[in-house]
């Protein structure tokens, strides 16, 4: 009987395929294809449709290897999983439909079929769905990789003064990073006064405050100076509003006073050059 | 899968030779500085408890895999007098020996999971897991 | 193995170099020769260097604390140098700061703020 219905379906996969373009289509009046291109649309569609008659004669492991391979692609092309998902049970619609229509489904054998159907289709749903979320799941691992990457480094602006912007949410983990970027750095470049920017971070709470106060400290104990540049005044009024104490801090609002007194502590000043 | 190997505490030599293994083992692991330094700090706290509070026992050092995670989990076990108030253990500054009282809440901090079994008059065993990121 | 920690003297400063990790003992027989060589030199500032230290626990950490305490109680300024990042992060973490403490990244910036500190 698979082979039956996987024959069945290869033969007839053109007007299925045209049908389920047609259920796709009056799903939310077509959005979902005008974002792409006729041919993807048709190469994509046979894909799928030639996915699942492999579902239906080929063993485990080559099929396992192909649903990760679309998946890939679906994440790729940017479909959301509940497009990804309307696209499977569309599919089934139209092959019920496609069957109704040419008479392949009758009194005698519809049970049996649908049956069989159902035992192909749900497992197929659910592993494509699972594939993709996977895919998913890396992609995002990923991109917080990326990001841990790019956050948080060290920039040596002078002999002995080193400025650390930070830009983003600060949570534990990046936290702990900023942590060990800043110290390494510091103690790499002989930094004796670091400042730490924090006018691009949107939010001082509680606890971004306290991973703040545990760097500052750690810079101390390696023998240099934090200070706390970039205080906003929004920011300066939530720190004061939640008791936050930053006393034991030098804090400036803006990153240019702060080197100004950066300068000052390693005993130096910028001047003017007067013109000749 | 896991790969064990303890010490015995009994006096205070084998602190160091309980963070000393503590290190080789991180190190194999394939941790890097800061978090070496975190977990011989945390087995160097745990091991002087027990021979402060306990008298003897032992800490275990395993290795963990968990799929593609990869870990250390250091057991310290001991036949003590166990813990009457393990809340107020855990708080931060709390002490009965005069030391800095950084110990189990530091130790806490220091791992990614903390996890206390004491009955008083039984003994105490304690488990904390460090992860490679 | 009961080696000591070498105690070295230049002009009126005290330089001490922790070169290996430290057991209790040794951290406490470091703790007395400081303090009478310090009486007996009748130096004005320590200097205790740290570079090759990759651990501190809160034992060490009180050990170095105290010292620090006691030194000042007989006249002497103490300067901690080449804490590693690694061992900052540990003890931030253990929830040991260290408050008072007198602090720099080498040896040569160590003697320098000491002899600030002395001149103030």
């Amino acid at each position: 009987m698979n082979v039956t219905l996987a024959s069945y379906i290869r033969e007839n996969l053109n007007p299925i395929l045209e049908s389920w373009k047609q259920f796709m289509e009056e799903e939310e009046e077509g959005k979902f294809f005008q974002i792409m291109s006729d041919d993807m649309i048709d190469s994509t569609a046979h894909e799928l449709g030639e996915l699942m008659i492999f579902s239906l004669t080929e063993n485990n492991q080559e099929f396992a290897r192909k649903v990760e391979e679309f998946s890939v692609k679906m994440a790729r092309h940017g479909w959301s999983i509940s497009f990804v998902m309307k696209a499977l049970t569309n599919f089934t619609e139209a092959i019920y439909h496609h069957m109704g229509q040419t008479g392949f489904l009758n009194d005698n054998n519809s049970g049996n079929y649908i049956r069989l159907i159902n035992n192909w289709l749900t497992p197929l749903n659910h592993s494509i769905v699972e594939a993709y979320s996977k895919t998913w799941e890396r992609t995002v691992q990923l991109q917080k990789m990326a990001l841990q990457e790019l956050s948080a480094s060290l920039i040596p602006v002078f002999d002995k003064i080193s400025v650390m912007p930070l830009v983003g949410t600060i949570d534990t983990e990046r936290a702990k990073l900023i942590m060990e970027n800043l110290l390494q750095g510091v103690v790499k470049h002989r930094s004796e006064v670091v400042l730490l920017d924090i006018t691009g971070v949107p939010v001082v709470d509680t606890m971004v405050a306290h991973h703040i106060i545990q760097a500052a400290d750690a810079v101390r104990l390696v023998g240099a100076k934090c200070m706390l540049v970039g205080i906003r005044p929004e920011i300066a009024q939530t720190i004061v509003a939640l008791g936050i104490n930053l006393n034991d801090f030098t804090t400036t609002s803006t990153l240019q006073r702060g080197m100004e007194q950066a300068l000052a502590i390693t005993n130096r000043q910028i001047v003017e050059v007067e013109e000749q | 899968m896991s790969i064990e190997s303890s010490v015995d505490i009994i006096t205070e030599w084998d602190i160091v030779a309980a963070r000393q293994l503590g290190r080789n083992e991180a190190k194999e692991v394939g941790f890097g500085t800061v978090d070496q330094a975190r977990i011989t700090t945390a087995i160097s706290e745990l091991a002087r408890n027990i021979y402060l509070y306990a008298g003897k026992g032992k800490i275990t050092i395993e290795r963990i895999a968990d799929g593609a995670m990869k870990g250390i989990v250091i057991i310290a076990a001991d036949q003590g007098p166990g813990i009457p108030d393990l809340r107020k253990v855990m708080e931060d500054g709390y002490t009965t020996s005069g030391g800095l009282g950084a110990g189990m809440p530091g130790v806490k901090r220091l791992m990614d999971d903390f996890k206390v079994d004491t009955e008083v008059g039984v003994g105490t065993t304690i488990t904390a897991t460090k992860w490679l990121r | 193995m009961r080696t000591r920690i070498p105690i070295l003297k230049l002009r009126d400063t005290l330089i001490v170099s922790i070169q290996w990790e430290l057991d209790d003992q040794m951290a406490l027989s470091f703790q007395e020769d400081l303090l009478n060589k310090l009486h007996s030199t009748a130096a004005r500032g320590v200097v205790i260097d740290l570079t090759s230290i990759d651990f501190i626990d809160s034992f060490i950490a009180k050990v170095l604390g105290d010292v620090i305490s006691m030194s000042g109680l007989m006249g002497a300024k103490v300067v901690i140098t080449g804490i590693q990042p690694a061992v900052a992060i540990t003890l931030i973490e253990l929830g040991i700061r260290l408050e008072d403490v007198s602090t720099a990244l080498d040896l040569e910036n160590g003697l320098e703020k000491l002899e600030r500190e002395l001149e103030d």
